[in-house]
């Protein structure tokens, strides 16, 4: 019977332990690729921002640079490139790194077009208030920047996990990986890639969905943090007091 | 010329103006600060404001040409012109948002402007004294208006709690203690604006800069935020007020500036610009402007 045809063949409680370790190195990849993406991916946005021609140019061609490469190239540069010069970076190290460099190319366009989409007579506004640079950036411009940049960046999330599935070729132990060892044992390859597939839905799904309840609840200027809701059900307090005053 | 000196110069031309005996070669009061009673400047009071020759050109058009303008405190300056003719620049440098070439600016007779250089130590201090009233009304839309007042307080060192407090209790002499929570897309344009001179006030600035506060309302909304700026007018509140509303600006302003291609054509009382201006442009400018308001 074990001969007979069919897709589902594959003893898969054998490989539940293979599978969770892939799921695991999945996970690890996408967020610290996205984590270290989104922090370079902003930095490289206020450079190219900047007022400072100096500062500009070294942001614009890193952008030009990893925009146009393909993933790929990146990881084999990173991997086996970088190895043959004597720079050794294990495979996470290497993953994770091309992962960082690709996307925070994308991200940092995300965000420069953002922070450039706050209307100007907010800068101006904060600065007539007195507000610092800092403080006018962080509490006046990048809240409203993120909201711009929200849905582009949840999708370079969802990108960037399907993404990790190209780590494969380095062996990185994450799903992929984990899915050609199991072929290579079984000879299975529709039905493994199937559930491989199925495996990446359900991770990716859920998270798209989540991540646009996210998008829309802060578009309704719904508070996220808890302190900010503190703040806000005292003020409902003071105003209300205030009307049965009047 | 030193501010004392300056003073002293300016209560002699006063006292020469107003004696009898004198021959008057020129207008008695040339400017604001001449034209204030002597009380007002003895003991020390420094104007909120005082500019001298003040110039500023965009890529070599010059937009501002040797302003020269005092604003002593609790009154009310009112900069009126055409379009184009450089009041928002003036205002703006004041709270230099916008650098001047040359002249020098004084806040509270401290430089913050000399000799084509910026000289204040603190441009966010300065900020804070001197508030300011936009034309488009410039609330953070993704803050509530309780918020939008409290934001500059808390940045400030305010503890949140009195920040908030104080927020309220602004919301309320503007008359929108009912809307504390509402975000700026879900008012009216009137109401943005009054929360914008809540917002203005909150750090207690010696003087308030309006930048054409209404041309962009409805006239209720215009009502609603003139009643408001009446009422600071005689809390005593030191304003400068570029506006389009002539009888308002007749009605609320001690002194009254007409700037005609970045120059002040004529200043004097409101009576005295609005019913006998000395000047042709400033004719055509009222008589256009009466032309333009049917219902004033
Ligand atoms: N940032 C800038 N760059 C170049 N030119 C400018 C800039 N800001 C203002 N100007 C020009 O300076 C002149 C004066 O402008 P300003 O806005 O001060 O006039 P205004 O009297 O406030 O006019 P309005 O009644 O239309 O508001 C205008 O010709 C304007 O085009
Ligand atoms: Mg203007």
């Amino acid at each position: 019977m074990h001969l007979a045809s069919g897709p589902f063949k594959v003893p898969w409680s054998d490989y539940y332990g293979t599978l969770f370790d892939g799921l695991q190195r999945t996970v690890e990849y996408t967020v610290v690729g996205f984590a270290g993406a989104a922090a370079l991916g902003l930095l490289v946005a206020l450079m190219r921002v900047s007022t400072v021609r100096l500062v500009r140019l070294p942001a614009t061609v890193y952008t030009e640079v990893f925009k146009n490469v393909p993933l790929l190239a990146i990881i084999f540069l990173t991997y086996f490139g970088l190895g043959s010069v004597g720079v050794r970076l294990n495979v996470f190290e290497a993953g994770t790194t091309s992962l960082i460099l690709f996307y925070a190319a994308y991200l940092s366009e995300t965000f420069r077009s953002a922070i450039r989409g706050v209307h100007h007579g907010q800068r101006e506004a904060a600065q007539a208030l007195g507000l610092r640079r800092v403080d006018s950036f962080t509490r006046v411009i990048f809240p409203q920047a993120l909201r711009l940049a929200l849905p582009g960046t949840n999708t370079m999330l969802v990108d960037l996990l399907k993404s990790t599935s190209l780590l494969v070729t380095i062996s990185a132990a994450e799903l992929m990986s984990q899915a050609r060892l199991i072929t290579s044992a079984t000879f299975r390859a529709l039905e493994v890639y199937l559930v491989i597939a199925g495996v990446y839905f359900a991770l990716c799904y859920p998270l798209s969905q989540g991540l646009l309840w996210i998008e829309r609840r802060v578009h309704a200027g719904l508070p996220i943090s808890p302190r900010r809701r503190r703040l806000l059900r005292t003020a409902a307090a003071l105003l209300t007091e205030e009307e049965a005053l009047a | 010329m030193n501010r004392i000196e300056a003073a002293l110069e300016a209560r002699k031309e006063t006292g020469v103006a107003t004696s009898p005996s004198t021959e008057v070669a020129e207008p008695a009061s040339k400017t604001f600060a001449d034209a204030v009673p002597e009380e007002s400047q003895s003991a020390g009071a420094t104007p909120v404001v005082r500019i001298e020759h003040l110039c500023k050109s965009f890529d070599g058009r010059v937009v501002l040409d040797a302003i020269d303008l005092t604003v002593p405190r609790g009154k009310i300056l009112s900069i009126i012109g055409q379009s184009g003719g450089g009041k928002t620049t003036l205002l703006r440098c004041i709270n230099l948002l916008e650098r001047p070439d040359h002249g020098s600016i004084q806040v509270n007779g401290e430089a913050v402007f000399a000799d084509g250089r910026v000289v204040c130590p603190d441009l966010a201090a300065l900020r804070r004294s001197v508030g300011m009233v936009f034309q488009r009304f410039n609330l953070f839309p993704h803050l509530t208006a309780v918020e939008n007042v409290m934001l500059a307080q808390v940045r400030a060192g305010t503890p949140s709690r009195t920040a908030l407090e104080r927020s309220v209790s602004l919301l309320r002499r503007v008359r929108l203690a009912h809307r504390g929570l509402a975000y700026p897309d879900q008012m009216s344009g009137g109401e943005q604006q009054r929360v914008a001179i809540a917002r203005a006030l909150a750090l207690r600035p010696s003087i308030l800069l309006f930048d054409e506060p209404t041309s962009s309302l409805d006239p209720e909304s215009t009502v609603e935020v003139l009643q408001v700026m009446r009422a600071l007018a005689q809390d005593g509140m030191t304003m400068i007020l570029v506006t389009h509303e002539l009888p308002f600006a007749r009605g609320v302003a001690d002194w009254v500036v007409f700037v005609d291609g970045g120059r002040i054509v004529e200043q004097g009382p409101p009576e005295e610009i609005f019913d006998r201006p000395g000047q042709e442009r400033t004719r055509a400018f009222l008589s256009n402007e009466a032309a333009a308001q049917p219902d004033a």
